[in-house]
């Protein structure tokens, strides 16, 4: 036995598909019982018209991690309407590693996510809001702390602050100063309010 | 103009940030090369101060700053035997458990990813033959992909230069080598034992059929990638190995910060990461 070169170009290039890659097959594929040939399906609908929204339902019912990932990285790379719709709506969602993994998703999207992030900021559930903090830990967009200064304004929600306030000791300018030293009298018994402003007033006077 | 210097807050807060992104991570002994780094770029974008270039690395929507500062806090080296420790883990511990549980008996599929000039694949192939006694009983298949067509010509050539051999021992060099000028030639036998082809990783088409393999080498090329074509980087990975199989990546680099689908193995030689057996 030895090392062997196999003419691997041939092997390569030979791509046997048991299957149809043509796109209503690959949606009726989707509800196929094989993870992986689920997960094929998704990677070839990629290019597809107006998949995302069957994509987003595949989403909320799949089970298999590996399914579920690679609809994340597709949705995630189509970035449409119904792609970002989809991954909204799993902020909502009671199972806590659907929410995280849409909001993983969304923070990869910045251009698509703040137009609808003071939306998102206004909702009614104080849980969206926190997620909606949570996407713009890593949001590579300009307005951030904008946005985490507004929450820290006017969000009546204790939770919602913190965590504005947590990301507001990395990113935050003079710019908060103020905010920052208002959302210690917004919230005058709690003692790690006063802390996490103190701490980001700090960083942002050493600057 | 005053003269630029990082603080200590400021150091902390670059680190706890680039880390979050790249993974990389720097302990306090290297403030001097993190704050020299971190000067240059200041002075190159124009920043002026650490607070405007902290806040264009942070928010700049390309995301180009934190790549040529990534660029510029890695070495990229490569020469033979580099992070050789992975090739030691190979051989004491990852051929040994594949060939354990494997079934089938066709040859053990190894893709080696960027190939660079061939630097990574030649090695393997010579660690290979050199350290691994299952090599008398077993067919290995070699791949080395990159997607530059030049530097894989220069691979296929198998000609180095006296510093990308510095490292090998001297009967390595001497047993596969020979000298050219001031070069050094890699000899036939490895030269026939190695496949290297074209491919983009982030093209659909070119790693479609990239499949079946059983060990997979991509080190040092995804901290160069943004999150999301980490993300594609991992599920093609994932399509390319076999149920089990294993995924090699760079010292500084880490898949759990990319996904989920890999099981960090530890070694007694270095941390790899591992598809699941059980696959459906």
């Amino acid at each position: 036995m030895a090392l062997v070169k196999k003419t691997v170009c041939e092997a390569i290039e030979k791509d046997e598909r048991k299957q149809g890659r043509d796109c209503s097959t690959l949606l009726r594929q989707l509800a196929d019982p094989s993870p992986a040939a689920r997960r094929w399906a998704v990677k070839d609908l990629i290019d597809c018209p107006d998949v995302s929204y069957a994509l987003v339902e595949l989403l909320g019912r799949e089970t298999d991690s590996s399914v579920r990932e690679i609809i994340l990285t597709t949705l995630t790379k189509r970035a449409d309407q119904q792609a970002l719709a989809g991954l909204v709506h799993c902020l909502r969602s009671e199972d806590a590693s659907l929410r995280n993994e849409a909001i993983e998703a969304m923070k990869l999207l910045p251009d698509e996510v703040a137009p609808i992030m003071g939306t998102l900021l206004a909702d009614a559930d104080p849980d969206v809001r926190i997620f909606a903090v949570n996407v713009l830990e890593s949001l590579r967009h300009e307005k951030v702390e904008k946005w985490l200064k507004e929450v820290i304004e006017r969000d009546p929600h204790l939770n919602v602050c913190a965590s504005a306030l947590d990301l507001l000791a990395e990113v935050g300018t003079p710019y908060s100063r103020e905010a920052l030293e208002n959302l210690k009298s917004r919230f005058p018994g709690e003692p790690y309010i006063r802390f996490a402003a103190d701490l980001a007033l700090k960083r942002i006077l050493s600057i | 103009m005053a003269e630029l210097t990082i603080s200590m807050e400021d150091f902390l807060k670059f680190r706890e940030y680039f880390y979050r992104k790249t993974g990389i991570q720097f302990d306090d002994a290297k403030r001097y090369f993190v704050d020299r780094r971190l000067i240059e770029r200041i002075v190159a974008t124009d920043s002026r101060n650490f607070r405007n270039y902290f806040m264009l690395l942070r928010f700049e929507a390309s995301g180009d700053e934190l790549q040529s500062l990534t660029n510029l806090m890695t070495v990229n080296e490569t020469y033979f035997f580099r992070e050789e420790y992975q090739f030691k883990c190979l051989v004491n511990s990852i051929l040994p458990e594949l060939t354990k549980s494997r079934k089938e008996k066709g040859p053990i599929r190894i893709w080696s990813m960027p190939s660079s000039s061939g630097e990574e694949a030649y090695s393997i192939a010579m660690y290979l033959l050199e350290y691994w006694p299952g090599i008398n009983q077993w067919d290995v298949e070699i791949i080395s992909s990159d997607i530059d067509t030049k530097i894989l010509s220069q691979a296929r050539q198998g000609r180095y230069s006296a510093r990308s051999v510095a490292n090998l021992p001297k009967n390595i060099l001497a047993k596969y080598f020979r000298p050219s000028g001031e070069l050094y030639q890699i000899c036939d036998d490895l030269r026939q034992a190695v496949e290297f082809t074209r491919v983009n990783l982030m093209n659909p088409a070119d790693v479609r059929g990239y499949r079946g393999f059983d060990v997979i080498f991509c080190r040092n090329l995804l901290i160069y990638f943004d999150d999301l074509s980490r993300r594609q980087a991992a599920d093609t990975f994932y399509d390319a190995l076999h149920p089990g199989g294993f995924l090699c990546l760079g010292h500084s680099e880490s898949m759990s910060r990319i996904s989920s689908l890999y099981q960090a193995r530890k070694f007694s030689d270095s941390v790899v990461y591992q598809k699941s057996k059980e696959v459906r």
